[in-house]
C-alpha cells in the first residue's frame, strides 16, 4: 500500500448527518476534520435515510479544507460502508471495535469500494474506536489489523463508562488503565495515539472554550496530537492548544542553536542561564523569572530531539492552516462571485 | 434480564460464634464465612460448624459464601458444600489450573450431595503479580467463576509495598482486573480500606466515598470485614436519589429529541445521545433492582422476627 501523508486532526466536530444546518455550516468552523455521524446521534428510524445523505454531504463539509470523516454504525457496517465510501471521504470511524477480524473485514470492503469508485488505493483510514472492555482487552490485535489504522485510541467516554458501569464525571481517571493499554498498543505499532491526559472535569460541558484549550495544550505537552469535539466553541481553542506558539517555536530554534555549539567539543550537555542570553538575541529563549526553576536550561540531545520534533510538528500545523485558509478563501471568492 | 444486586459482602471468621449469630442483622447482601484466616488448631472445629453457620448467617436473606484455604481446598470444600451455600472464595489463584482443580472438587461434591452441578459459584481472589498478569486465563477457564477480587493487602505483601492512605500503588492492577473481568462477563469486586485502618477515624461519608470510588472504577461490590461498613457500601452501590432524578430527566429529554428527529440533544451543558440514554436505563434499572433486593431482605428479616 502506498505511503500516505499524515493528516492533522487537531480539531474536529462530530455532528448528526440528519441535522442539515449543522452540516451546511460546518465548513467554515476551521476544523481539521468534520465527522458526519450515522451512529449515536441518529435515531433508529432515520438510519437508512441518513446514510444516503453522506455522498452529497462530503463536498459540503470539506470545502473549507477540513477532512471529511464518517462514523458508521457497528451493526450496520457493510451497508453503511457501501453508502459512504466516495471520493473525498478520508476516514471511516468504526464504533465499539472489539476484534481485529472486524477491522480486517472493513479493510476488504473499503479496498473493493475504492477500486470500484476511482479512489486512490489506501486513501480511506479506519478509525477503530475502542469503547468497551473487550476492545481494550484486544487493543493490540485491533490496531495491528489494517494499515488503514493510522491512529488509534479511545477507552473512555460514555460507551466505555456504560460498559464498565461507572459514572462519567467523577473527578478521577476511571479509565486510566484502558487508556494506557490502548496508547501502548498504538505506540508499539508506530501508530499515532489518540488520547489525552486526565484533567478533572465534573461538569461534562461540551462547549467550554477555556477548558478545550487547557485540555488540548496539556494533551500536546504529553505527546498527543489529536482532538475533536461536539460544539463549534471548542474548534479554535483546540487548534490553538495543539499548535506550538511562536514563542515555543523560537525557543526550539534557540535550543538547536545552543546544542550546535556542543559540536566539536568534548561536552555532551551544557547548562545555560537564560538571563545571560543577550536581550534581542534571535531566536530568544522563553523568558523565565529569576526564581523560576527553568531559568537554568539544560541543553542536551534529549532537548534537541524534543525541539526538532516541535519544529517539525509546528511546520505541519502551519502548512495545514495554510491549506485550510486557501480553501476557505476559494469558497468565499466563489460566493462573492455568485452574489455579484 | 435479572440484575444481581450484591453490594456489600461481610466477611466473618468462621470461628467467631458471636459474629455469626449476629450476622443476619447487619443488612449485608452477602456474608462470607472465612476459613482461610483460621488458626490450624481451630480448623477442624470451624469446618464442622459450617453447615449450622451457613444456615444462621443466611437468615436475613444474604447470599452465603465460604472463603477456603488455598492449601486445603478439598477439605474446606468438603466441609462447606451443602444446603444454603451460594459460593466459595478461592484465594491465591495464579493460574487456570488452580481454578480447574477447585472446579473439579466442586463438581464431585455437588454430584455426591445432590446439588445441581455448576450451581456453586467461584470467586477468585488474586494476591500476587502472577495472578494479576494471568487474570484473563484465570477468570475464563470455568463458568463457575462469577467474581474476581484483588486482595490488596496480600498483593502489597507479595510486592513488598508498604501501603499508605495517600498513595494507591494498585491503579494498574485494579484497572486491569476491572477491564478483564468486564470483558469476560465476570464481576470485579473490591476490598474495603486496603490500608488496614479498619475504618478507624473514617466518617460515614468517608466510607461512602471510598466505596463510591470503587464503584466508579468498575467494581460491582465490596468485601468488608467489619459490620459498620455495610450500610456505606450498600449506599454507594445503590444509585443515589439525585442520580435517579437526573437520569429520569435525561430519558425525558432524549425521548423528546427522538420525537423531533434527532438522537442528540443538549441538556445541562452536556450532550445527550444514545449511550447516555442507555446508561440512564441501566441506572434506573439498577435502582429498581436495589429496591427489590432491599425489600426481599426486609421480608426475610420480618419472617425471622415473627
Amino acid at each position: 500500500m502506498a505511503v500516505h501523508p499524515r493528516r492533522l486532526k487537531r480539531s474536529g466536530l462530530t455532528m448528526p448527518i440528519v441535522t442539515e444546518r449543522f452540516i451546511n455550516n460546518a465548513w467554515h468552523r476551521g476544523c481539521d476534520f468534520i465527522n458526519m455521524d450515522l451512529e449515536d446521534s441518529v435515531p433508529p428510524h432515520l438510519k437508512g435515510a441518513a446514510r444516503d445523505l453522506v455522498r452529497e454531504s462530503i463536498p459540503v463539509v470539506n470545502k473549507g479544507g477540513a477532512d471529511a470523516v464518517c462514523r458508521i454504525n457497528h451493526d450496520l457496517m457493510e451497508a453503511d460502508l457501501n453508502a459512504v465510501i466516495w471520493p473525498g471521504l478520508m476516514q471511516v470511524n468504526y464504533p465499539k471495535t472489539e476484534y481485529g477480524a472486524e477491522i480486517r473485514r472493513m479493510d476488504e470492503i473499503i479496498t473493493q469500494l475504492e477500486a470500484e469508485r476511482g479512489i486512490r488505493p489506501g486513501t480511506v483510514e479506519i478509525g477503530a474506536n475502542i469503547e468497551t472492555a473487550v476492545g481494550v482487552a484486544n487493543a493490540y490485535e485491533i490496531a495491528a489489523a489494517s494499515a488503514r489504522v493510522r491512529d488509534f485510541g479511545g477507552a473512555s467516554g460514555y460507551d466505555m463508562s456504560r460498559d464498565l458501569g461507572v459514572e462519567m464525571f467523577v473527578g478521577f481517571d476511571q479509565f486510566v488503565y484502558g487508556k494506557g493499554e490502548v496508547e501502548l498498543a498504538a505506540r508499539a505499532l508506530g501508530i499515532v495515539p489518540r488520547a489525552a491526559p486526565f484533567t478533572p472535569n465534573i461538569t461534562g460541558s461540551v462547549s467550554d472554550p477555556d477548558r478545550a484549550f487547557a485540555e488540548a495544550d496539556a494533551a500536546r505537552r504529553c505527546g498527543f496530537r489529536i482532538g475533536g469535539g461536539l460544539h463549534p466553541n471548542v474548534v479554535e481553542p483546540q487548534n490553538r492548544g495543539f499548535t506550538p506558539s511562536d514563542a515555543e517555536l523560537e525557543d526550539a530554534q534557540w535550543v538547536l542553536q545552543e546544542y550546535g555549539k556542543l559540536e566539536h567539543t568534548a561536552e555532551t550537555w551544557r547548562q545555560v542561564d537564560t538571563h545571560d542570553v543577550p536581550s534581542g538575541a534571535v531566536p530568544a529563549p522563553l523568558p523565565c523569572a529569576a526564581d523560576a526553576p527553568d531559568r537554568y536550561r539544560i541543553i542536551d540531545r534529549y532537548e534537541a530531539a524534543r525541539a526538532e520534533e516541535l519544529l517539525r510538528w509546528g511546520g505541519q500545523c502551519i502548512e495545514r492552516d495554510r491549506q485550510k485558509n486557501a480553501a476557505m478563501a476559494r469558497v468565499r471568492a466563489a460566493e462573492s462571485e455568485n452574489q455579484a | 434480564m435479572t440484575i444481581l444486586v450484591r453490594r456489600s459482602n461481610l466477611v466473618l471468621p468462621a470461628t467467631d460464634a458471636g459474629a455469626i449469630a449476629n450476622a443476619w442483622s447487619h443488612n449485608a447482601d452477602a456474608v462470607t464465612l472465612d476459613l482461610h484466616g483460621v488458626p490450624a488448631h481451630q480448623l477442624a472445629a470451624a469446618r464442622s460448624g459450617l453447615p449450622a453457620a451457613i444456615a444462621q448467617v443466611g437468615q436475613g436473606g444474604a447470599d452465603v459464601f465460604v472463603w477456603v484455604n488455598a492449601a486445603a481446598v478439598y477439605a474446606d470444600l468438603d466441609a462447606a458444600v451443602g444446603a444454603g451455600l451460594c459460593g466459595v472464595i478461592l484465594p491465591g489463584v495464579e493460574s487456570a489450573a488452580d481454578v480447574t482443580a477447585a472446579d473439579d472438587c466442586l463438581t464431585e461434591l455437588e454430584r455426591q450431595r445432590g446439588i445441581a452441578v455448576g450451581s456453586i459459584e467461584l470467586t477468585v481472589a488474586l494476591e500476587t503479580a502472577a495472578g494479576v498478569w494471568q487474570v484473563r486465563e484465570i477468570i475464563t477457564t470455568s463458568p463457575r467463576t462469577r467474581r474476581v477480587a484483588l486482595d490488596e493487602a496480600a498483593l502489597a505483601a507479595n510486592l513488598g509495598i508498604v501501603q499508605t492512605p495517600d498513595l494507591d500503588p494498585f491503579v494498574y492492577a485494579k484497572g486491569r482486573i476491572c477491564i478483564e473481568a468486564t470483558a469476560a462477563g465476570v464481576r470485579p469486586i473490591a476490598f474495603i480500606d486496603p490500608m488496614g485502618r479498619g475504618g478507624q477515624g473514617l466518617s460515614d461519608a468517608d466510607k461512602v466515598k471510598i466505596a463510591t470510588d470503587a464503584r466508579n472504577l468498575g467494581f460491582k461490590g465490596m468485601l468488608c470485614d467489619q459490620p459498620h461498613w455495610v450500610d456505606a457500601i450498600n449506599a454507594a452501590f445503590t444509585p443515589a436519589e439525585s442520580l435517579v432524578e437526573y437520569y429520569t430527566q435525561v430519558r425525558e429529554v432524549f425521548a423528546q429529541a427522538l420525537a423531533a428527529g434527532t438522537a442528540a440533544a443538549p441538556f445541562a451543558g452536556r450532550m445527550i445521545d444514545v449511550p447516555v440514554d442507555e446508561w440512564a436505563k441501566d441506572v434506573l434499572a439498577m435502582s429498581a433492582a436495589c429496591a427489590a433486593r432491599d425489600a426481599a431482605k426486609q421480608a426475610a428479616l420480618a419472617r425471622l422476627r415473627a
